[in-house]
């Protein structure tokens, strides 16, 4: 036992290490692309004379100076502070890593024009407060998304070639279409001709008093984005599931297991269920990574206050730290998605375990 | 341990108790038919064969590759594909007709704990994710009639009997030579203290060396523990180690069944001839012999006997189909001898 | 060679196979007809305007073959010219001046209401500008008087529906219905000869030209959008765009992770686990934020997004998938035949291992195409698609911009959602019938 927790725990250990390398090359790829044209010093600069301006706002001194005199004054302590801060050194490799430094930090200063809902200028903060609001959602959508899709691709797996299957072959091609796309739709629906359901939001106007009435708000105002992504993605996996399900209940040692007389339920979960997951979760992982792509469309279509709209308006507004901002948290988030389908995979699969440079179907 | 009467039987370690079974056979096989439905039309795999099988015998079916030896095989065992057509016969184990079983009473009282299988291309017989141990231990936790220490320390004891190192037993299936995975299934054909174990070409995918380790393994437990095999092959070489009585099946059918020494010494049926002419000999010098043409199409086998297209022998009355002729202790289905 | 012929033989008996194909080829015959029909920049000109390009479309109009589902008939685009239906006369007053009264007269039997009225007029001389007159008759003899003494400019655009001091006139009614209205009936137009009159006093140099524009409330085969521009011209172009676009990038992207894969896999090593490990570099940049933040940037070019995208999936996951299949291959006793007569790596990559798993890389490609074309299509509804190019997403941006849902333009928006729909679902739908013939154990199913 102790053996399977320092294997685990090793391979977890590089697998972290290695996807925690893989953020800094993309974060560092973002900082470079965000600063070809100078874009992130100009920021930094910006800010740098907006501190100032800050600090000399209290100096009793500017009262007796003109509006130049002021400025020229402002203007000198700002060109200090930049060669002081290193600014006129070249942009690599010295200042680009510190950038990389600073932005896998999160520490990006003040948005340019967006604030948190709370009134705090802080990207950070603004970057913070969005990100559960998205997590509610996405997880919801997914964790949905995972189950209706697995227990139908399994149910389906003992029907092959009949009625519900070729429904399910047919439908399959519905999912090129991604969430967003089919969340208009629903709107159209739902929103617009039958008015059931809300069109967008977080919770209904004015907010609810009590926990209870606004969780509920929540849960009413997620139905519709959660039914797009899950329209969005659900038959194409039920397909390529029920298709593994297919193959590997189809395989020898299934069919032993029948003969030892074991009983349909234990031969599905030990002798199907089991060794099927890792490709299914691979593939769920690819699903995923396309989910957290369409998350940023799919929150301006119902206005859902996560961290793609707040990108959109970023982009709208020219806010560059928020931009910089979300895309970091994205690559954090991305990496985190990589890392717990790994370390599941790591527990449920033997052969990558125990080493032997096993292969990943 | 007391038996409850709805469990399955636990473990006996003590072989002198099973002679106390029914005298009559223990494996009686009565017009077992089994088609199969294929986009062409029905495929007749198994198409009315009778056999009987003696308590402590051994059986070997032997017959070219789509002959039916392993649909037989699954018949006895209701392993049914999906897209089964006919299902019929009767199937005597000890004197009871376990055709007419419901299913979740064959699965319960006759799968592994009276008859149990050792399956083709047992290389991918292993589940890749559970351990050896807990694989091979399986059939006796179900139904919880065995706790979970009682079952491994048998599951030890069947792996002494086929010679796997018990430290095995918490290897996962990947981590084992071809040899001895093979051995790991025997193993676990075992645990259950089967009356019939079922072998379908247990050693076809070995090379010769651990072929003949295999082998001597098998003579071993068959010694030991005075099980019966059938052994389906169609290597008649190996099986001739093993068998106490040889079944020739071609085309679905039945063609002669003769005790081991009788067959491979001088088989009766021209088919069974053909067959044993076409193995090369150590010490006679002799030319192997080949059989012109193919096997009939089993979705629809020719009107008489199905082997006259290709037997050197046939003559008028062989349009006819020939029923088994008893010969001696021998059945032959040929009408070369009729009357005896 | 002879393999794929044979299976693709097969093929027949997928309808869904037959079924994408078609709608494939639906689409190329379209795009080719938008290409010959429309050409390049005739649709640019179109789609970007400038003078007088949107001058005689109705703006947010139906398409004209909603005329079936509204009763009566609904209003047409009506253009009256001066120098073609309408008539100039001038008479010379002296000074070097002249009077000219220019008509412009037509036919209204429709059932409802223009959706907008304008009068562009052209005036040419040199020297001040002088006032004009422009007065209304209607059929049953009444005038009003739309202007007296405005100056229109040497080349002027009127929008009488915009009046406001008109429309107080017409007991606030917008001009478009009141001019039109019947006296005895509010609800419907009076039927009848229309004339519009403008009279002024210019030099007799002045060239001079009017042209009356009453907006229909339909037209066209896709009606048009907040602009006036005819949606058709976008959903047109849109295929070919669409199309080129997912192709190129599912060519530029598949073609090279497969023969990456293809060679990290064969040369195994440390050259083997960095290729993998930048795969899950790949997978961990955030791709559609990346490309925002360089739409945003520097350039919005439809080319520049091509290649950044392409260049971003150079190591896609599905990497490991041939991976797996080239690791198999791998083993195959020719390889090592090839190897044992002296093979170079390079032989071994592109002669034995690629052609050997190239089937399996073509229905992954076609399924992959439609995630392109939804990738170029939610950059063009992020406010980031090419400038100047008219693609389908465009046409949804400016829906969704534009409150399509809320104003009840549902043609708007479902026009180009249903062709992106059907260009992708045609895609998956050969996609996956490709699938279920090359993958080699769904066979033994």
């Amino acid at each position: 036992m102790r053996e399977i927790i320092s294997r685990l725990g090793k391979f977890t250990l590089i697998r972290a290490v290695l996807l925690f390398l893989a953020v800094i090359v993309a974060v560092y790829l973002t900082v470079i692309i965000a600063n070809l044209g100078g874009q992130l010093d100009d920021i930094r600069k910006a800010q740098i004379r907006y501190e100032i301006g800050q600090r000399a706002f209290g100096n009793p001194d500017l009262r007796t100076m003109s509006p130049e005199e002021v400025a020229e004054m402002l203007n000198a302590l700002a060109e200090t502070e930049f060669l002081r801060l290193g600014m006129d050194r070249p942009f690599f490799p010295m200042r680009s890593f510190e950038y990389l430094w600073r932005a896998c930090t999160l520490d990006l200063g003040r948005a340019e024009r967006l604030s948190s809902d709370a009134g705090s200028r802080q990207v950070h903060n603004i970057l913070m407060e969005r990100l559960p609001v998205t997590l509610a959602l996405f997880g919801t959508a997914n964790l949905v998304l995972f189950l209706l899709a697995l227990f139908i691709a399994l149910f389906l797996s003992r029907r092959y070639g009949g009625f519900l299957d070729r429904l399910i072959i047919a439908l399959a091609p519905s999912s090129a279409a991604p969430g967003w796309f089919y969340g208009l739709f629903l709107i159209l629906i739902f929103g617009a001709l039958l008015g059931v359901l809300p069109w967008g939001g977080l919770v209904d106007a004015p907010i609810p008093d009590t926990r209870l009435a606004y969780a509920l708000s929540v849960l009413k105002h997620m139905v519709l984005p959660v039914a797009a992504v899950v329209l969005g993605a659900l038959f194409a996996n039920i397909y390529t599931w029920r298709t593994f399900f297919l193959i590997y209940s189809s395989e020898d040692y299934v069919e032993l297991a029948r003969a030892k007389g074991l009983s349909s339920r234990s031969i599905d979960r030990r002798y199907v269920l089991r060794p099927v997951l890792p490709p299914i979760l691979t593939s769920f992982l690819l699903v995923l990574i396309t989910m957290w792509m369409g998350q940023i469309v799919l929150e301006n279509v119902f206005h859902w206050p996560g961290l793609g709209s707040v990108f959109y308006q970023a982009t709208q507004m020219n806010d560059v730290p928020v931009i910089l901002g979300v895309i970091v948290i994205y690559g954090y988030l991305l990496a985190a998605t990589v890392f717990v389908l790994d370390f599941v995979y790591a527990i449920i699969d033997p052969r990558v375990r125990v080493g032997g440079g096993a292969v990943r179907q | 341990m007391m038996k409850k009467p709805d469990q399955r039987p636990g473990p006996v370690a003590d072989g002198a108790v099973r002679l106390k079974e029914t005298s009559g056979p223990l494996l009686k096989v009565e017009d077992v038919l089994l088609y199969f439905r294929a986009t062409a039309g029905v495929v007749r795999a198994v198409d009315g064969v009778s056999f009987g099988l003696a308590h402590g015998q051994s059986l070997a079916i032997v017959g070219e590759s789509g002959c039916g030896k392993t649909s037989l095989a699954k018949a006895i065992l209701r392993l049914l594909p999906r897209n089964v057509a006919t299902y019929e016969g009767q199937i005597l184990l000890n004197g009871t007709d376990i055709m007419k079983f419901n299913d979740e009473r064959f699965r319960h009282d006759v799968r592994w704990v009276k008859i149990s299988m050792v399956s083709q291309a047992a290389m991918n017989s292993l589940n890749p994710v559970m351990k050896l141990g807990d694989q091979v231990a399986e059939p006796l936790l179900l139904d919880n009639h065995t706790n979970k220490k009682q079952a491994l320390e048998r599951a030890q004891e069947v792996f002494r009997i086929v010679g796997i190192p018990v430290a095995f037993l918490s290897r996962y299936a990947f981590e084992l030579s071809g040899g001895m995975r093979q051995r790991a299934i025997i193993a676990m054909a075992l645990i259950a203290n089967p009356l019939l174990v079922i072998l379908d070409e247990p050693t076809s995918a070995l090379d010769v060396l651990t072929q003949a380790n295999i082998m001597n393994a098998l003579k071993r437990i068959k010694q030991e523990l005075s099980l019966s095999f059938i052994f389906i092959t169609h290597d008649i070489a190996t099986s001739s180690e093993l068998a106490d009585e040889v079944i020739c099946m071609y085309a679905g059918q039945l063609v002669e069944h003769s005790s081991a020494e009788r067959f491979y010494r001088e088989p009766l049926h021209p088919y069974a001839q053909k067959l044993m002419a076409s193995v090369p000999t150590l010490h006679v010098y002799k030319k192997p012999e080949f059989i012109t043409g193919q096997p009939p199409s089993l979705l629809n086998p020719p009107e008489g006997c199905r082997f006259a297209a290709r037997c050197t022998r046939r003559f008028e009355r062989c349009q006819e189909e020939p029923p088994l002729f008893a010969h001696g202790d021998e059945l032959v289905k040929c009408w070369l001898y009729e009357g005896g | 060679m002879q393999n794929w012929l044979a299976t693709l033989k097969g093929a027949r008996r997928y309808p869904s196979l037959v079924a994408g194909v078609v709608v494939i080829i639906i689409f190329v015959a379209f795009s080719i007809y938008a290409v010959v029909a429309l050409p390049y920049a005739e649709a640019i000109r179109l789609w970007r305007g400038g003078p007088g390009v949107w001058d005689e479309t109705p703006r947010n109009a139906a398409p004209a073959w909603f005329d079936v589902f509204i009763e009566g008939d609904t209003p047409r685009t009506i253009v009256v010219r001066s120098g073609d239906t309408g008539t100039i006369t001038e008479e010379a007053i002296g000074d070097g001046m002249k009077r000219a009264e220019i008509v412009l007269p037509f036919q209204y039997d429709y059932d409802g209401f223009p959706s907008e009225l304008r009068l562009y007029s052209q005036a040419e001389y040199e020297g001040s500008r002088q006032p004009a007159t422009v007065s209304w008759h209607t059929p049953d003899g009444r005038t009003i008087i739309l202007q007296e003494h405005r100056i229109p400019r040497a080349t002027d655009t009127y929008y009488i529906s915009q009046d406001q001091e008109l429309r107080t006139q017409l007991s606030g009614m917008a001009p478009h219905q009141g001019l039109f209205v019947d006296p005895n009936d509010e609800e419907n137009p009076l039927k009848g000869e229309y004339r519009l009159i403008l009279t002024t006093e210019v030099p007799q140099t002045a060239e001079l030209d009017a042209k009356l524009v009453a907006l229909g409330q339909l037209h066209g085969l896709a009606g048009t959008d907040h602009r006036g521009r005819d949606l058709l011209v976008a959903l047109l172009w849109g295929a070919p765009i669409g199309l080129m676009f997912g192709v190129l990038a599912a060519v530029g992207a598949q073609v090279s992770t497969f023969v990456l894969s293809a060679i990290g896999t064969w040369l195994g090593g440390k050259v083997d686990r960095l290729f993998q490990w930048l795969t899950q570099v790949n997978l961990v940049i955030p791709v559609l934020p990346l490309l925002i933040l360089i739409g945003h940037f520097y350039s919005r070019s439809l080319w520049t997004m091509l290649g950044m995208v392409i260049a971003l999936n150079v190591f896609s996951a599905s990497y490991l998938t041939y991976r797996a299949m080239y690791l198999q291959a791998k083993e195959a006793p020719y390889i090592e035949a090839a190897q044992a007569y002296g093979a170079g790596n390079f032989r071994i990559i592109f002669r034995y291992l690629i052609p050997r798993i190239a089937p399996t890389l073509l229905p992954q490609f076609v399924l992959i195409i439609p995630l392109f074309v939804f990738l170029e299509a939610t950059l063009s509804v992020l406010g980031l698609g090419d400038p100047v190019l008219p693609t389908w997403g465009k046409v949804i941006y400016d829906a969704v911009d534009e409150g399509a849902l809320y104003k009840g333009y549902y043609y708007w928006l479902i026009e180009p959602a249903v062709l992106l729909l059907l260009l992708g679902v045609g895609f998956a739908l050969i996609g996956y019938s490709l699938d279920r013939i090359f993958n080699p154990r769904l066979r033994t199913l």
